[in-house]
């Protein structure tokens, strides 16, 4: 955000203009790959990470249709919506995980303690 | 125009287009900051601190563009990112949280397998050693059986196991004074006893029909006692002997001949097994 703010020249800034700032296209290709990186670690199974990778996608949607009309301003905006969409639907996602699992391997361990004595 | 210069102008008292009073603060900001508060109190602080960090900064950008800004769209905007930063930050929390429990569990469970294992084993090791024991036992019986069968008579009745020892090894005629061969029979006897093992002895006097019943009565049961006094002294307990005089009363052998004569005066020691 800073590193646009920076790019845009002063009399744009005070004509509120917003085209002159170049596609956000690294940010985009990086919030793209985090939503995939969220499906892979099964966010569409969890509910809350399912609602945050929904969140994510329609900012991308938005984002690329706001490019597409010259707004690259506001579309860098939704774009780091949508990353901070995407990595919290992964973070729940593997949150969701590792506690199944932990729960998965109390139950092992009760059952291993059940046969044993 | 930043809130800075409208308060600057405010305070000059120039007529403004925009209004004296302080922006309210956007309701998206008052949430960032509970959100940041609750993910500071929360185990982020300790397991996810790198992210609580970038929540922090999170907030504090959407803190200086409210400054800067206003309640203006961007403000809104970081003041939506520092919540999703701030919800990230307890959700690593809680998968750091989820892990360490995954491998402390992980680790008993380990433990407890090898416990079992240990255990097992032990188990294995004390019946086999138990076994091996029993084993020994039997040998050891045998082999006695086999040696007291090379010292007396020994027999299988229904009352025990009867060694029957010749009354002319261990007497002389009319005594009850063990002969000094009778004592290494008798220990040899005691030996064999102790290997086996047995449950009571019982040691019988028996003489032949010649004289006197009350004599043979006492001389049965004074050479019976010796034979005890003796076998005790070869380490047979005291309290699991006992001796009895039977005199001429019950003969194995015919009484009119030497040779039967012979036979009836003897001792015998009747063994009851454990069995």
């Amino acid at each position: 955000m800073k590193r646009l703010l920076l790019a845009l020249p002063v009399f744009a800034v005070v004509l509120g203009a917003c085209g002159g700032a170049a596609v956000p296209q690294e940010t985009l290709t990086a919030a793209k790959a985090s939503v995939s990186g969220a499906e892979v670690a099964g966010a569409a199974a969890e509910p809350k990470a399912a609602l945050h990778l929904k969140l994510a996608k329609e900012q991308i949607a938005k984002a690329e249709a706001l490019i597409a009309d010259g707004d690259n301003e506001e579309a860098a905006i939704e774009i780091d919506r949508a990353q901070a969409d995407a990595d919290l639907s992964m973070s729940l996602a593997k949150e969701a995980k590792a506690k199944r699992e932990a729960a998965e391997t109390i139950e092992q361990l009760e059952r291993l303690k059940r046969n044993t004595q | 125009m930043s809130e800075r210069t409208k308060k600057i102008l405010c305070g000059l008292g120039a007529a403004l287009a925009f209004g004296c009073g302080s922006t309210p603060t956007p309701v998206e900001l008052l949430d960032a900051r509970k959100a940041y508060d609750k993910a500071a109190k929360s185990p982020a602080a300790q397991l996810a601190p790198a992210q609580l960090d970038t929540a922090k900064q999170a907030l504090a950008k959407a803190e200086a563009s409210f400054e800067d800004e206003g309640d203006e769209p961007i403000t809104k905007d970081l003041s939506y990112i520092a919540i999703r930063r701030a919800e990230i930050a307890e959700a690593e929390a809680g998968r750091e949280q989820a892990e360490r429990a995954r491998q402390k569990t992980d680790k008993d469970f380990r433990q407890t397998e090898l416990a079992a294992a240990e255990g097992h084993k032990q188990t294995k090791a004390q019946l086999e050693a138990e076994r091996k024991a029993r084993l020994a036992a039997e040998k050891q019986a045998a082999a006695a059986m086999a040696s007291l069968n090379e010292i007396a008579k020994v027999k299988e009745e229904s009352r025990g196991m009867v060694i029957t020892l010749s009354g002319a090894v261990l007497f002389a005629s009319g005594k009850s004074t063990l002969l000094p061969i009778a004592q290494d029979k008798i220990a040899e006897v005691a030996k064999a006893l102790k290997d086996q093992g047995f449950k009571s002895i019982l040691v019988e006097g028996h003489t032949d029909a010649q004289g006197s019943v009350e004599k043979n009565q006492i001389l049965s049961l004074q050479r019976a006692e010796a034979v005890r006094s003796y076998l005790i002294r070869e380490g047979i307990p005291s309290d699991k002997i006992r001796a009895d005089g039977i005199g001429s009363s019950r003969p194995v052998a015919d009484n009119s001949t030497a040779e039967g004569r012979a036979n009836n005066r003897r001792v015998e020691i009747v063994v009851e097994p454990f069995k």
